[in-house]
């Protein structure tokens, strides 16, 4: 009952999130600079086929009548077409006014189906190796506040941070793929294309994550329920296992909802870098050629990832601390 | 005693580790304990009380260093690391003072109990822990024990919480018992149950108990023999009888005669400072009612009303010393939020000197501030730390408009002397200084103002018995040399006695009894009245014997009320009536009044009601009917009954 009245709660405020946050990206787009149909058109066609396009495309009515017609698309499921990509994949962009196949353009929502998963694959992965370095690092360091643990912990987490991911991808793709020839490195060809790209990501996500779950671990040990606990028999291993990892486990599961949307922004320029064929590389060929239709599917797309995390994450940690009403 | 002592402590010190100052806590302590007795150990705060529990059942901090013997059943457990104590907890078991944070917050309290039976007895298999632990839960009277089995620690009330912190203790059929403090955080009914509790265990289960506690009365309810200890060391030690009687050690004496009297040598009683027909209201509360929304949880937008405060009604007469007494969760810190206006009433009406509080705004409400001023519990959060104590007390005077800076100095200087406070004090801060030099900055604070009410929200409870003396030696003086009228939110009765001339009971978010001092103190008209009595802590015999008032089990959730009397349910003397209908506040005479079906009430009480004269006013409410419902007909019963009156019982 609980869990149902949570879902349908939260669920709501997601779906309002969304709209809003589509209304917003639409707005946006349509008052910065740069004209979609120009782009598409070409630069050497006359301003009237421009004007003829747009108009066709509805691209000159207000913009609430233009949200309007969209969002009631959206609804049903149809994100639009792209403007500028066409649905047999070939080049993009149109250098001729009169080029014959812009009838048949991709539907928005079969490029982020085909992107999405690449970059899930990536996300999970990358959480994978950061929570596993993390907790290694990061209990061991909030066990013993001060010791070594927590001075190596500190060490590593003040370089990682430092690196800047560009810089990383390219170093260790040249020292993975070139000099080593251990994993590939560009393009896409199999799951182990994955691992390089999710290496750079967890080494910046470890941090963040060190940093919380050893402040996590140290803040519970000295909670008075574990010094009783020594008191009433319990061992010092049920106490940790038990009882400090299992409260420690909230704030953790809360930075990783803020720290997936810091993830899908890492994940742009590492994809672009390591011409990844996922998400982040398709909102960057979007936003480059003003591709507004399926900048609009990008986003709504992620917030809605996001809603959906944040309500996981939330739910679990309620289900782990049953004093927490979100 | 022929028994072989279970417990033998000997020459026992405590210290800070080198590297922490190396400051002793703790000086040759030395004594025993027979199998099944109860050994009281009492002291003032930071006298080593709880380093003494916790070196006893070899539960130092590291950065603590022990010497001397603590020999358990003939063998030495002080030096044994943590892995070979572990068999012996089964037998040695501890209660410390803070019931809320003794378990793991995220898994409910029962699973934790069966958790550490199974950790100190081996081979208990998880079925028979919990049957174990959920019979021993009916046994410490846990209302659905079995339901409460899963129920979380955050669930649990502070006294109910400590229940199963005891269950959690005896489990194992330990053959000695710590408890450190535990009846410090509770009520005093809840308080005065979880000893008797523990009495009862004892002897069921054959167990020792070291009994620790800073206060002396709480002890002698407990144990027979009793330890003091002063500043680390073992002062004195006598059946508590006769520590009681004839102290020998002075700082034993000092701390029996430091002890509140409530109803012998108490020596002249609070008065009001006003004379008889001249006292009226300062400010007058008209059937106040607060209500807060709370989101119920396992609904999609649904709400509950929690009634803090129902239906109150009383005047507070200009220079009363008045008090709002009752236990945790009864509304008068929400009374407390309405009279200082940080909230309104959700219905009626408080009126200061006539002037509705809630409709003030602006300059008027400036004034109003000024008028009445707050004073604040908490003697360490409330003050800035990092601001000149000669800096917050301008700051008030600053806010109500006052520029001349050679004037707000010399105010400041005045006000501060009046409290007593050195002017050397004036560009000092506040670090360093004692709890009752802190509660003296926020003395003055407020009367920097010249406030005429001031409204005390558990204002001495912080403070040890040595302070309050002379606080409420500096409040007496004060409200002499300014007329002051003093309101206590407080849940100390014996502070009450001592203070106050006139007292509202609260429970439950009503004022179940209004009275004088003296009549209060030997006369209580409501049961509860006479249960708050007879769980006091006191050295006198008590005129109410705990077993005929004491309360059982606690006060229901103010979200759902139950019909009829609220406090029904723990009353000793409920009948049928109290079901049906919630009795009204009914005079009984000479301006006090309760609030009981047992109250008997018919004419005489009505007449004399309307022979108070022009002070004195009749008032009809429907008080417990649901709104909307005409009152029911004009008895004796109806009569509500208002503070202000003339003559009391003195």
């Amino acid at each position: 009952m609980f869990v149902l009245s949570f879902l349908a709660r939260r669920l709501a405020q997601g779906a309002v999130i969304i709209s809003l946050v589509s209304l917003l990206i639409f707005t946006l787009l349509r008052v910065v600079p740069g004209d979609p149909v120009r782009l598409m058109v070409g630069g050497m066609a006359p301003d009237s086929l421009v004007e003829k396009i747009a108009a066709e495309m509805g691209l000159r009515d207000p913009i609430l009548v233009q949200f309007g017609r969209y969002a009631g698309h959206v609804v049903r499921g149809d994100l639009g077409h792209s403007f500028v990509r066409p649905a047999n994949g070939a080049a993009t962009g149109g250098a001729n006014f009169d080029d014959t196949t812009r009838g048949e353009r991709a539907a928005v929502a079969d490029l982020i189906r085909d992107a999405l998963p690449m970059t899930l694959q990536l996300a999970a992965l990358a959480l994978v190796f950061a929570l596993a370095f993390s907790a290694l690092v990061g209990i061991a360091a909030g066990l013993r506040p001060g010791g070594a643990a927590d001075k190596i912990a500190f060490a590593v987490s003040s370089i990682f941070i430092s690196l800047p991911n560009f810089w990383l991808a390219i170093v260790l793709a040249l020292l993975f793929s070139v000099k080593l020839g251990w994993l590939p490195a560009i393009g896409y060809g199999g799951f182990s294309y994955t691992i390089l790209p999710a290496l750079v990501l967890a080494v910046e996500l470890s941090p963040v994550l060190i940093r919380t779950l050893s402040g996590a671990v140290a803040a519970q040990m000295s909670e008075s329920y574990v010094t009783v606990g020594r008191i009433r028999g319990l061992s010092e291993t049920r106490i940790v296992v038990a009882h400090v990892l299992r409260n420690a486990a909230v704030p953790m599961l809360n930075l990783l909802g803020v720290q997936f949307s810091g993830l899908l922004g890492g994940v742009i320029i590492v994809e672009y870098i390591l011409d990844y064929p996922g998400l982040g590389l398709l909102t960057i060929n979007a936003v480059l050629q003003r591709d507004f239709p399926l900048i609009q599917g990008i986003a709504i797309v992620t917030s809605a990832i996001f809603v959906v995390i944040n309500i996981v994450v939330d739910l679990a940690a309620t289900i782990i601390d049953p004093r927490l009403e979100y | 005693m022929d028994e072989a002592p279970i417990l033998s402590v000997r020459d026992l010190g405590v210290a800070l580790a080198p590297a922490f100052g190396g400051r002793r806590l703790l000086d040759g302590i030395s004594f025993d304990i027979a199998p099944r007795e109860i050994v009281g150990v009492v002291g003032a705060t930071g006298a080593g009380k709880t380093v003494l529990a916790k070196a006893v059942v070899n539960g130092l901090d590291r950065t603590l260093s022990a010497s001397g013997t603590v020999r358990f059943r003939g063998r030495d457990i002080l030096g044994l690391d943590p892995r070979a104590m572990r068999p012996l907890r089964r037998d040695i078991a501890y209660v410390g003072a803070n019931p809320m944070g003794a378990l793991d917050p995220t898994l409910p309290v029962g699973r934790q109990i069966a958790e550490k039976m199974r950790a100190v007895t081996p081979g208990v298999t998880e079925d028979a822990a919990r049957r174990r632990v959920i019979a021993l839960l009916e046994a410490v009277r846990i209302p659905s024990a079995a339901r409460r089995f899963h129920d979380y620690p955050s669930q649990f009330s502070g006294g109910m919480m400590q229940r199963a912190l005891l269950v959690d203790a005896m489990i194992s059929d330990p053959a000695l018992l710590v408890a450190d403090n535990v009846t410090q955080p509770l009520d005093v009914t809840v308080a005065a149950q979880v000893i008797r509790l523990m009495r009862e265990l004892t002897a069921q289960f054959q167990t020792a108990i070291l009994f620790v506690s800073s206060s002396l009365p709480v002890a002698r309810e407990a144990a027979a023999r009793t330890l003091v200890i002063d500043a680390g060391r073992l002062v004195e030690e006598q059946p508590t009888d006769a520590l009681v009687a004839r102290p020998v050690h002075a700082y034993t004496r000092e701390l029996v005669a430091q002890i509140p009297t409530i109803w012998t040598g108490v020596p002249a009683q609070p008065r009001s400072r006003e004379a008889g027909a001249a006292r009226r209201p300062i400010i007058s509360l008209e059937d106040v009612s607060q209500t807060y929304r709370v989101r119920e949880r396992g609904t999609f937008a649904g709400t509950g009303a929690l009634r803090a405060v129902r239906n109150v009604t009383f005047d507070i007469a200009k220079g009363d010393s008045f008090a709002v007494v009752g236990e945790s969760g009864c509304g008068k810190s929400t009374l407390m939020r309405l009279l200082s206006r940080l909230e309104r009433p959700s219905a009626g009406r408080i009126l200061c000197e006539g002037q509705d509080i809630a409709r003030l705004s602006g300059g008027e409400l400036l004034r109003f501030r000024r008028k009445l001023q707050l004073v604040l519990q908490d003697p360490f959060d409330s003050l800035p730390p990092r601001t000149a104590i000669g800096a917050m007390l301008e700051a008030p005077l600053r806010i109500h408009g006052w520029r001349d800076a050679a004037r707000i100095r010399d105010k400041v200087r005045a006000v501060m002397n009046d409290v007593g406070l050195s002017p050397t004090l004036y560009d000092a801060l506040p670090l360093g200084l004692s709890a009752g030099q802190r509660q003296r900055i926020n003395v003055a604070r407020a009367m920097v103002l010249d406030p005429e009410i001031l409204l005390m929200d558990e204002t001495l409870s912080a403070l040890d018995q040595t302070e309050q003396f002379r606080l409420l030696a500096l409040f007496d003086k004060l409200q002499s040399a300014h007329g002051l009228t003093y309101i206590f939110i407080s849940h100390d009765l014996a502070m009450v006695r001592k203070a106050c001339n006139r007292v509202a009971v609260m429970y439950l978010g009503e004022v179940v009894e209004l009275a004088d001092n003296g009549r209060l103190f030997f006369d209580p008209g409501h049961p509860y009245t006479r249960a708050l009595l007879s769980a006091m802590p006191t050295l006198e015999e008590r005129r109410y014997r705990p077993e005929d008032c004491l309360l059982d089990g606690e006060p229901p959730s103010p979200i759902d009320l139950p019909a009829g009397c609220a406090f029904r349910s723990r009353c000793p003397r409920a009948f049928a009536p109290c079901a049906g209908q919630s009795p009204a506040l009914v005079t009984r005479g000479a301006g006090d009044f309760a609030s009981c079906h047992h109250v008997p009430a018919p004419g005489a009480g009505l007449a004399q009601a309307a022979a108070m004269g022009s002070t004195g006013r009749i008032r009809r409410t429907n008080c417990g009917l649901p709104k909307g419902m005409p009152p029911p007909s004009r008895g004796a019963s109806q009569v509500k009954g208002r503070a202000t009156r003339g003559e009391g019982r003195r």
